[in-house]
């Protein structure tokens, strides 16, 4: 039992490594599940978050570093054609917006008329993705904004074709945001096209989320469009969701299945807003007095308005036409 | 007693960049394919510079592993802490193995943390990974030769620095 370089062969010591084997690995399993049911350690997480965010700025940096570059370097033939795009595009917003402007108007009377609450205005926070792989099973990003700009955990996230997830742990300077197709994330919507209300479950895979709780006879259909039915009250009504790929009703099941492939893309679009609903939803209140910056107040009431008057073509089309 | 205290140094600076590297953004149909660098650099300090075998240690190194990469807390430090046992009990057989043999030892460590990976994921109720996922341990392994010959030379020539 003397060999060189293996002081450690001897039984007792054996023994007393394997105890301390159990020993950890009891610990780091009793660590998963009070992780896994949300009790106790999460305070304890955010907090070494906070000391391990850092470590994500380094990595980051040589990235911005060289795409900071990259924009001086630049020709001005490239930034003339670019503006010229934007130009354009700003254009064909615009007149959007002001059939939608038209329409919010029109809205906000035939509230008035009937006496109905306000929808509540939203506010927004542009924040980029950074540039940061975490694991690959859990359907999480981290995006450039943190406790320090105001976020809180549960505000949603929006890309320029729809939504994306939810705000879930906030650093000082980045915030982890869970995605929609996180298979622990469920998300209550409604079909666009017959007002059935039912919840997404994520499924795990890229941009699909499954509807499961669906009785037989459902009317539904591969096309129809999803949107978010705002019960929850965290998620704003009507903020596009996805669209119905195939619907199963397997044999001998008692419920029927649909698979929805989601309209956000976080993987391909690096600009997100992190909506705040910050006004009451039954607090009454006139669109003319607006909290908001000037700037952020256009496009938000467009939001508001796009996602109230008119679900059916105006919000994809004003989310396609803007990108 | 100074050769010891370089290795440290190139220890701790060794598993900074393991670390970064671990977060480092990699193209959407690689990103199953990283290589598990954290868990290369415990074998290699492991066998070759003797650091790195209290479990304790392996433990730590996963629950930061677990905060920087948002996985479940615990997990990797799971399947770390088994490592580092494994290594310990066969230590003084594996370091006298011929390199292929090792490589296949290294192999074998690593498709064993992705299993333990497999059934905490499995038992937290996320879906089966995709088939990639299984190709991580085999780019581990194809850079295992060269990381162990790079560090290897690095570690020679600190020592030779200080003993002159």
């Amino acid at each position: 039992m003397n060999v060189p370089g293996a002081p450690y062969t001897s039984g007792g010591e054996l023994a007393g490594r394997t105890t301390r084997l159990m020993l950890y690995a009891l610990l780091a399993i009793i660590l998963m599940s009070l992780d896994f049911r949300e009790r106790w350690v999460d305070r304890a997480r955010a907090t070494a978050g906070l000391w391990v965010e850092p470590l994500v700025l380094l990595v980051e940096w040589p990235y911005q570093a060289s795409a900071r570059l990259g924009e001086a370097l630049r020709s001005h033939r490239q930034l003339l054609a670019e503006a010229r795009a934007l130009r354009l595009d700003l254009a064909v917003v615009s007149a959007e917006l002001m059939v939608l402007e038209e329409l919010r108007q029109e809205n906000a009377e035939l509230r008035e008329l009937l006496d109905a609450g306000q929808r509540p205005a939203l506010g927004y926070v542009a924040a980029e993705v950074r540039r940061v792989d975490l694991n690959p099973f859990s359907h999480r990003i981290l995006i450039n904004r943190g406790s320090r700009d105001g976020l809180q955990p549960g505000q949603p996230v929006i890309d320029a074709h729809g939504l994306v997830g939810q705000v879930d742990e906030v650093f000082l300077h980045s915030a982890r945001v869970i995605l929609l197709t996180d298979p622990d994330h469920a998300l209550p919507v409604r079909i666009e096209r017959t007002g059935l209300r039912t919840i997404a479950y994520g499924s795990g895979l890229n941009a699909q989320m499954r509807l499961t709780d669906l009785p037989m006879n459902v009317d539904l259909q591969p096309g129809d469009v999803v949107l978010t039915s705002g019960l929850d009250g965290l998620f704003p009504a009507g903020l596009p969701v996805g669209r119905v790929d195939s619907v199963e009703r397997p044999v001998g099941a008692s419920f029927a299945r649909a698979d929805l492939r989601a309209r956000g893309r976080p993987d391909r679009s690096r600009h997100l807003l992190v909506l705040d609903p910050i006004v009451e939803r039954d607090e009454i209140q006139h669109p003319a007095p607006d909290p908001m910056p000037p700037e952020a107040s256009e496009p938000d009431q467009s939001q508001s308005a796009a996602g109230d008057a008119a679900p059916a073509d105006a919000a994809p089309s004003d989310a396609g036409g803007s990108l | 007693m100074s050769a010891r205290d370089s290795d440290q140094v190139l220890c701790l600076l060794t598993l900074a960049v393991g670390l970064l590297l671990t977060l480092m953004p990699m193209p959407e149909s690689l990103q199953a394919a990283r290589p598990h660098w954290l868990a290369l650099l415990i074998i290699y300090w492991n066998l070759e510079g003797g650091r790195l075998r209290l479990l304790g240690q392996c433990f730590a190194l996963g629950l930061l592993l677990d905060l920087m990469t948002g996985t479940l807390l615990g997990q990797h430090a799971l399947a770390l802490v088994i490592l580092c046992y494994l290594l310990e009990r066969f230590r003084a057989r594996i370091r006298f193995f011929p390199p292929w043999q090792q490589a296949a030892v290294v192999l074998a460590l690593l498709l064993n943390d992705r299993i333990i990976h497999l059934w905490v994921v499995g038992l937290a109720g996320e879906g089966w990974p995709h088939w990639s996922w299984w190709l991580g341990p085999l780019v581990s392994v194809a850079l295992w030769p060269w990381l162990f010959l790079l560090l290897d030379a690095m570690r020679r020539r600190q020592r030779v620095r200080k003993s002159s």
